[in-house]
């Protein structure tokens, strides 16, 4: 087996004031070299707090369980020194969810991404050659980041997850604000990255942008993953009600809502959490289904 | 009868990013607009929202003209135009709950809100335990939603949707899409969809217009 | 309440306490002396020491907390509501009045602000009035800049807009959606500037600029304890000291966690 990324049992909690919010439940997944695994769900769903579990950078109050081996570091055990020495910007590189916020405003595109390079001793002069990889002109990286329109700022941040060369890459909705053509040109560069033999987790609710470039597609509800299958199959033929019912809703498709509501994380149900909402739910659906495709009457069976 | 706007021209400080644009919403249809990011899209929906003084050109609504903007535009005049904006949470008070947001614009204007409050929750798909929460502790997609009720609880004669459900999980998109349609089939609401997204705007709008960068 | 704001908390209320029941419970004759008494070491009976015209400076020091925090607290409310209002006008009309008001604003900044104090009580007659008048009118400016910032900024947010195509009124917008965000920010302005305003009262009376020399005030106490320093009644200036800095931490201690909370990055619950 050569997964570059293996997640065993990882379970995510809250503690609020009041309530308990279970925002990843018994997770499993691998993902290989060269593989681009899209994680997609709605907002909500948890797939964003899987992001930052694996790097550690969940606020105080959550409690991680479970395993996250990356080559044969813990992730989740291995503590916050090890995390912030070999890991992340080492190991794993993260695209942001907001550019904006994530950019130090009183230096440039070249002052950062030649800093960050310096400090993975690789060469600064490759800044132009990585910034022209993530999409940005080499004049641009000598203006400051507010002085960058939201895709200039995408693609920067983009550069400076690049400029470690990590092998595996997690990009959290890097896609949200940006135009079709900016989209399309941020997966491609995702892609290439895995065509290169490096590994992307790619978070995102972008339905049309998973199907666009992952390799496999990991459907996430209510903190579970509901079905973990090649991109291609997930598309042509979901086998959860879910991911069937989450398609349909595409303007492309029957551009139909699915009814109902997700159930909130601080009280999930026992057994099945879409059971309330799916129209092929009996029984049976009172314990929780395991699996690739979690369901208990799948719409395909492999 | 119509939200038009003639031959407008607007900007920022002196920089102009829309310019010379006409572009007509009549009732009951759904005109998409599309265009890169800084075509001025969002202006022009501020523009026709009567929330942003155009540098040339003007906005007529149902056949008048409309001189003044924000505040100077009476308040009848102001509520027939519903808003959509592109980040429910930057739109909401972060301070009220759900259901003060939603019924916010009845209670400025004097009227009453309990019932209309009941009726666009349910339609909208939200919940009363959603209801009495606080924006920070709900997702976008359940924020788009009320402040979608708040557009709608004066029964606007247009309604300007600036890339409202470009952040939505595919699901709340085609609910809002189905919540605004039915309220077209309703009463003649005239509705405007700014997006990116072409396979949505061909799947939703009647006709696109394009607006291309200058 | 959390475990962190107990200290402070308790410090303020003891101080509070005092400045109400000390005057009931152990009045002071502010003009008695005790000649036969005087630069006597803190002990079981003068807990706080006498100064060298041997008057009890704990029982003083407390005295002249009262008047300390009665002008930080008053003070702090006249440059508030001075602040608030200029401010106000500023942030909400914005353009030209703006403009002119921030340029005076900076005008008068850029003087040191003790030396503006002194020559306000300098042309007043020394009296409690006067300490108010002159800590109040340098005290407002960083009010009326947060106030104005707060406003200009919430203005343009996309949720006064939506409230404007809602069809809300200016009186409406400002009652319902700019001043419950901006009250939160001016009171805690006004708390974390009694801490400071307590220390101007201080230094004018110090200075021998604010109340006559002979009532209890914690400025005059600290300079009457000059003259004892050298003969060695360190007590005289020490414990007055003491008691000022002890109160003005505690309000700001407790000012700053407020601040904390409000912070909405502080504050702010976890986004699935």
């Amino acid at each position: 087996m050569n997964a570059l990324l293996r997640v065993e049992d990882l379970s995510v909690r809250f503690r609020l004031r009041d309530a308990v919010v279970q925002a990843v439940t018994d997770l499993n997944l691998s993902v290989r070299r060269g593989e681009l695994l899209a994680v997609v769900g709605e907002s909500g769903c948890g797939k964003s707090v899987l992001a930052h579990a694996l790097l550690g950078l969940l606020p105080a109050n959550a409690t991680t369980t479970g395993h996250a081996f990356l080559d044969d570091i813990d992730l989740v055990h291995c503590g916050e020194k090890k995390l912030a020495r070999e890991v992340r910007g080492r190991r794993i590189g993260l695209v942001p969810q907001s550019p904006a916020t994530a950019l130090t405003p009183v230096r440039t595109g070249r002052t950062l991404l030649a800093e960050t390079l310096r400090e993975h001793g690789r060469d600064a002069a490759l800044a132009t050659a990585i910034a022209a990889d993530a999409g940005l002109d080499d004049t641009d990286l000598d203006r400051y980041p507010f002085q960058l329109s939201g895709g200039m700022a995408q693609r920067l941040v983009t550069a400076l997850a690049l400029a470690s060369d990590p092998p595996l890459l997690i990009a959290d909705e890097p896609t949200t604000g940006l135009d079709r053509p900016l989209v399309d040109h941020t997966l491609d560069v995702l892609r290439r990255r895995c065509d290169n033999g490096d590994a992307v987790l790619l978070i995102t609710h972008d339905l049309a942008a998973a199907e666009r470039v992952a390799d496999t597609v990991a459907v996430m509800y209510a903190s579970r993953i509901v079905e973990h299958r090649p991109a291609a199959s997930v598309f042509k033929t979901a086998a959860h009600p879910y991911t069937a019912a989450l398609l349909d809703a595409l303007p492309d498709r029957a551009f139909q809502a699915i009814p109902g509501h997700p159930p909130m994380l601080t009280a999930l149900p026992a057994g099945c959490a879409y059971a309330p909402r799916c129209p092929r739910a009996d029984q049976q659906c009172a314990t929780p289904p395991t699996g690739p495709v979690a369901c208990h009457h799948p719409l395909v069976t492999s | 009868m119509s939200l038009t706007a003639h031959g407008v021209s607007a900007g920022y400080r002196g920089q102009q990013v829309l310019h010379d644009v006409t572009i007509t919403i009549e009732p009951g249809e759904t005109v998409g607009l599309r265009g890169p990011s800084g075509s001025g899209k969002s202006t022009l929906v501020r523009v026709l929202a009567l929330l942003h003084r155009p540098d040339a050109g003007h906005v007529t609504l149902d056949g008048t003209q409309i001189d003044d903007i924000r505040h100077r535009v009476p308040s009848s005049r102001r509520t027939q135009i519903g808003v959509l904006f592109q980040s429910p949470r930057a739109a909401s008070d972060p301070r009220l709950t759900l259901t003060d947001i939603i019924a916010e614009p009845l209670r400025a204007t004097r009227q009453p809100h309990e019932q209309r409050v009941a009726e666009l929750a349910d339609r909208v798909g939200l919940t009363a335990d959603l209801l009495g929460r606080r924006p920070h502790a709900v997702s976008d997609g359940q924020l788009q939603r009320a402040c979608l009720a708040r557009a709608l609880v004066h029964r606007p004669a247009y309604l300007l949707c600036d890339e409202a459900t470009t952040m939505l999980d595919a699901s709340t998109q085609a609910h809002v899409a189905a919540v605004i349609t039915d309220e077209q089939h309703q009463r003649e609401m005239g509705v405007l969809l700014v997006s990116h997204d072409t396979t949505l705007l061909t799947r939703w709008a009647d006709r696109v217009a394009s607006i291309t960068q200058q | 309440m959390d475990k962190r704001d107990v200290t402070p908390a308790a410090v303020i209320g003891l101080a509070v306490a005092a400045c109400l029941l000390v005057p009931v419970i152990w009045p002071l004759d502010q003009s008695a002396v005790a000649l036969d008494n005087i630069s006597q070491a803190p002990s079981l009976t003068d807990p706080g020491g006498t100064d060298d015209l041997g008057r009890d400076v704990l029982h003083r020091s407390l005295y002249g907390l009262r008047v300390s925090l009665l002008v930080g607290v008053v003070a702090a409310l006249v440059a508030t509501v001075l602040g608030g209002l200029i401010g106000g006008v500023a942030g909400l009309l914005g353009g030209w009045t703006d403009r002119i008001l921030m340029r005076v604003i900076d005008t008068i900044a850029a003087l040191p602000h003790l030396l503006l104090g002194i020559f306000i009580v300098a042309m007043l007659r020394p009296s409690l009035g006067a300490v108010v008048l002159s800590v109040a009118l340098t005290h407002w400016l960083s009010t009326a800049r947060i106030v104005r910032g707060e406003l200009l900024s919430l203005r343009t947010r996309p949720f006064i807009d939506a409230a404007i195509t809602g069809g809300a009124s200016r009186a409406r917008i400002l009652t319902r959606h700019l001043l419950p965000h901006v009250l939160p920010k001016i009171a805690l302005a006004t708390t974390l500037m009694v801490p400071h305003a307590v220390w101007h009262e201080t230094a004018l009376s110090f200075l021998g600029l604010g109340l006559p020399p002979h009532l209890a005030s914690l400025g005059n106490m600290i300079n009457d304890g000059q003259r004892s320093l050298l003969t060695g009644a360190w007590w005289a200036s020490i414990v007055p000291g003491l008691v000022i800095v002890t109160v003005t931490l505690a309000i700001a201690a407790l000012a700053a966690r407020w601040r904390d909370r409000l912070d909405p990055r502080v504050r702010a619950e976890l986004e699935l």
